[in-house]
């Protein structure tokens, strides 16, 4: 990571060029007892800001303070010090949360109404009319995977199946801020992976998405900036390729390459760098461990018939597609996600540039001409299947960073 | 208003799917069924009454005020507890509205069960009512499956005697050393009031009842004396079940279209006695006369002494203004009960709310200790405490200030009216929908709504992560 990385807690980074969503100022939440007397400061001198567009992760060990941050954004708690705005109003402001759409960590919802019923009620409160309501909720429930079963009263849902329906409620408003509080925990890794393309698919239609997760993994899938918290108190904020790239570093990735040419380039490189070999790595690409189960239920799915739970989501409901007025790119999540292609390939943080064949070849051609040390990239590689497989280099380095993992 | 109708659909919703108001229903029409089977009446229509209406419907009303506030306290406090209402807060729906749907949904449930229980209670009155004799089936259908207006005389000015008396004993100076004024006047009204409620033997009392507006509908219709008295030779007997021969004229004086009757009367118990039609003067009054020809004397109170009863309309409509009364003491605990929610716990707010009840229900009470002066013992011949201390001082204030606000959800009986076959008037409603839930409930609803405004919902439960 680099030291940039490292925040100053009193600097709130600006950016002029995007609309501020959420701004956080010197926020501080002290939690007191019956007496009146501070228990527990949960937030402390916390500043922030989140733009549109951008999907920003909360990241941070239980009592961290991820979680009261995101019920302080939601009004749910009043801040002790500090100020918060949210589309430029109060937390408090009703009209706003016309705009926000909020999973919560755990059900919160009605366990005695079904699907459909429940994704009704919350439209209505959103003065939605009746129409628009059960349109809506079909949309919804298809993309969830609930449509063949909303007819079941939430309480008798699994943990991941009230995620899903949880996650439809959210969008029911078509938000333009959606607040994720552990949007995977209970999923099963095609829930995981359609709620992640989800994410994307909204970011990339200029909806803003917070996301607080213990899944490091889902954070560096899906988020374009982040927050680390430690004790109430932000440890590091910048985007992914901030804290991540490695300026000392350098990964090729090329085809197949005959033995004789790859020891001449190994050979250059060794003279180059002037180390031994023990610095240099070649290995074949591995698929990781999501898209090969993945495809395996691919398969099966092709010759399963039933199931008595959630079934795949399908289509992005059609009103969280139109509102930006771009045609979806891929229909159906579950043919993207199914596809034989790497998954790292077919998701694009917005943030990070895809690199060309023809690009690459011209890097590695200018570094094996170079007689002078090998200067970092300017980007760092685009994301490939070897960049998964060091996501656990990652998890590692965030791992650190945290403590130890959540559980 | 489409949240605070969602709301409100949802708070019935799901006292529907958690069979609240199933078992609430079925016990409520096997309480109001069974009751009559249980308590046995004396074979007269108001025996029967007494049971059908005034025990059933008490009942009902008990059971609806206890489930009002278990299901107020629960419905807010629990959302609370389990995180479900940091849902709805989120959502562009202001808390007050939040607080009014769930306030809504309540009443809608009350609506129901109490439409089901008086729809039984009326049901019942019907079916038993064929099985009277056609003696009580008359006194049923005139005297009480009937709304019925009352008339009494206007009260008596004793000021000018109580000034006359006054003067002149100040003039005859029967009276020795210092003097109280005010304390003689009051002995001399005293005197004066107790003088004119009795008739002794030999003497004629007088009522002149004005009937007002009333007066031009009565024509050819029957009036009701509703009257009590006291025997005062009898009054230290306890069992004292003696009947006089009363006598009694109503019309005109010395004209011929009055109407005198001599009817066996027992004292201390109201009874009627129907006065044929048309007696009833050009201006509208009716004059009532006693003829004590007894070897007694006879007391009549001022107030319930005697009083004109006179037809005013049918019993159902007069029966739905009742239930609607006692819908409106529903909407007051309903708000009493989501008001504790808003800012305690469950079993907290459940011990407030019904705290709240049994100090409604602790006029008696109160008004003793106001009387009294204090809380402290109290002199047994003057009835009052001797010396006051600071606990008596503050506890009058305090009472003195709880009265006042209960007194003004006070003065609506819709179940008593209705056992006498009288009118539960328009006004009535109107004072019961203002002062009952607009006022009171609008003080615990604003109270409510506040404190539910100003919580942090999220304080409760949740990891913070």
């Amino acid at each position: 990571m680099s030291s940039a990385a490292i925040v100053d807690e009193t600097k709130v980074e600006s950016n002029t060029t995007a609309e501020t969503v959420v701004s956080v100022q010197g926020l501080v939440k002290v939690f007191k007892d019956f007496w009146g007397r501070p228990k527990a400061h949960a937030v402390n001198n916390v500043s922030f800001e989140v733009r549109r567009g951008e999907v920003f992760g909360l990241l941070g060990p239980n009592g961290s303070g991820k979680s009261t941050t995101v019920k302080l954004l939601l009004g749910l708690l009043n801040p002790t010090r500090g100020h918060i705005e949210v589309f430029g109003h109060s937390t408090r402001h009703v009209a706003t949360k016309r705009r926000i759409g909020y999973l919560p960590e755990e059900s919160y919802l009605y366990r005695y109404l079904d699907s459909a019923e429940t994704l009704d009620f919350f439209g209505s409160l959103f003065d939605l009319t009746s129409d628009e309501r059960r349109q809506r909720a079909e949309q919804l429930l298809e993309m969830v995977g609930l449509d063949k079963v909303r007819r079941r009263t939430v309480g008798e849902f699994s943990k991941g199946m009230q995620r899903r329906i949880g996650l439809a409620q959210a969008l029911i408003n078509d938000p333009d801020l959606i607040i994720l509080d552990e949007p995977t925990s209970g999923l099963d890794p095609i829930g995981c992976r359609e709620v992640k393309d989800l994410i994307i698919e909204l970011a990339r239609r200029g909806k803003t998405v917070i996301l607080s997760s213990h899944l490091l993994a889902d954070v560096e899938d899906v988020c374009d900036r982040v927050v680390i918290y430690y004790g109430g108190k932000i440890q590091a904020i910048g985007t992914l390729k901030e804290l991540l790239s490695t300026p000392d570093r350098l990964r090729i990735t090329t085809p197949v390459l005959g033995r004789e040419t790859l020891e001449k380039v190994l050979n250059i490189i060794r003279t180059d760098l002037n180390k031994g070999a023990e610095d240099v790595l070649v290995d074949s690409p591995t698929q990781n461990l999501e898209s090969y189960f993945l495809d395996v239920v691919r398969k099966a799915r092709s010759s399963a018939k039933e199931t008595s739970g959630a079934t795949s989501g399908g289509n992005v409901a059609e009103y969280l597609r139109s509102s930006s007025g771009e045609p979806a790119k891929k229909d159906r999540i579950l043919e993207r996600l199914s596809s034989s292609k790497p998954v790292a390939e077919q998701v694009e943080p917005a943030p990070v540039q895809k690199e060309t064949k023809e690009e690459i070849s011209k890097r590695l051609q200018t570094l094996l001409n170079k007689t002078e040390p090998a200067a970092p990239a300017q980007e760092p590689a685009a994301p490939t299947v070897e960049n998964k497989k060091d996501m656990s280099k990652a998890n590692e380095k965030l791992s650190g960073l945290l403590g130890k993992k959540e559980k | 208003m489409k949240p605070i109708y969602a709301i409100a659909k949802l708070t019935v919703k799901s006292a529907f799917r958690f069979k609240i108001v199933a078992l609430l229903a079925v016990f409520l029409v096997l309480a109001v069924s069974a009751l009559p089977l249980l308590l046995k009446d004396d074979g007269t229509a108001r025996g029967f009454v007494q049971i059908l209406l005034t025990y059933s419907l008490g009942l009902t009303v008990t059971t609806l005020a206890l489930s009002t506030l278990w299901l107020s306290c629960s419905l807010l406090a629990k959302d609370i507890e389990d995180c479900r209402i940091q849902m709805l807060v989120v959502k562009p729906v202001s808390r007050w509205k939040i607080w009014l749907g769930k306030w809504l949904g309540v009443m809608t449930i009350n609506a129901l069960l109490l439409a089901i229980a008086g729809g039984v209670i009326l049901g019942l009155l019907q079916y038993r009512s064929a099985k009277l004799n056609e003696k009580q089936k008359h006194v049923l259908q005139n005297e009480i499956f009937v709304a019925r207006g009352s008339a009494k005389e206007a009260p008596v000015d004793l000021t000018q005697d109580v000034e006359n008396i006054f003067q002149q004993k100040m003039t005859e100076g029967s009276t020795q050393g210092e003097v109280d004024k005010a304390q003689l006047k009051k002995q001399i009204r005293e005197m004066l009031k107790y003088q004119y409620q009795l008739v002794p033997e030999g003497h004629m009392r007088v009522w002149n009842i004005p009937l007002g507006m009333a007066a031009h509908t009565l024509k050819d219709k029957p009036l009701y004396l509703k009257t009590k008295f006291i025997a005062m030779s009898h009054t230290s007997t306890f069992e004292d079940t003696r009947s006089f021969p009363m006598m009694w004229e109503v019309g005109p004086m010395n004209s011929p279209q009055s109407w005198r009757t001599v009817i066996m009367m027992t004292p201390n118990v109201s009874q009627e006695i129907e006065v044929p039609p048309n007696l009833i003067d050009e201006k509208g009054y009716v004059q009532v006369r006693f003829i004590n020809d007894q070897d007694d004397t006879f007391f009549f109170d001022m107030n319930d002494g005697l009083e004109i009863l006179y037809r005013q309309g049918g019993f159902f409509i007069n029966y739905v203004k009742g239930l609607s009364i006692l819908f409106c003491w529903l909407g007051l605990l309903a708000a009493v009960g989501l008001s504790a929610s808003s800012f305690l716990s469950f079993p907290v707010a459940a011990f407030f709310a019904a705290f709240v009840l049994i100090l409604g229900l602790s006029t008696g009470t109160m008004t003793q200790v106001i009387e009294e002066g204090g809380v402290t013992g109290v002199d047994h011949e003057t009835g009052k405490i001797e010396k006051q201390t600071t606990l008596d001082h503050v506890s009058v204030v305090i009472f003195k200030g709880l009265k006042n606000v209960t007194d003004i959800v006070r003065g609506f009986s819709p179940v008593e009216l209705l056992s006498s076959g009288r009118t539960v008037t328009w006004g009535m409603m109107f004072r019961a929908v203002l002062q009952v839930v607009v006022v009171m409930g609008g003080l615990f609803a604003a109270l409510g709504m506040y404190c539910f405004t100003r919580r942090e919902l999220a304080l409760v439960k949740g990891g913070q992560g």
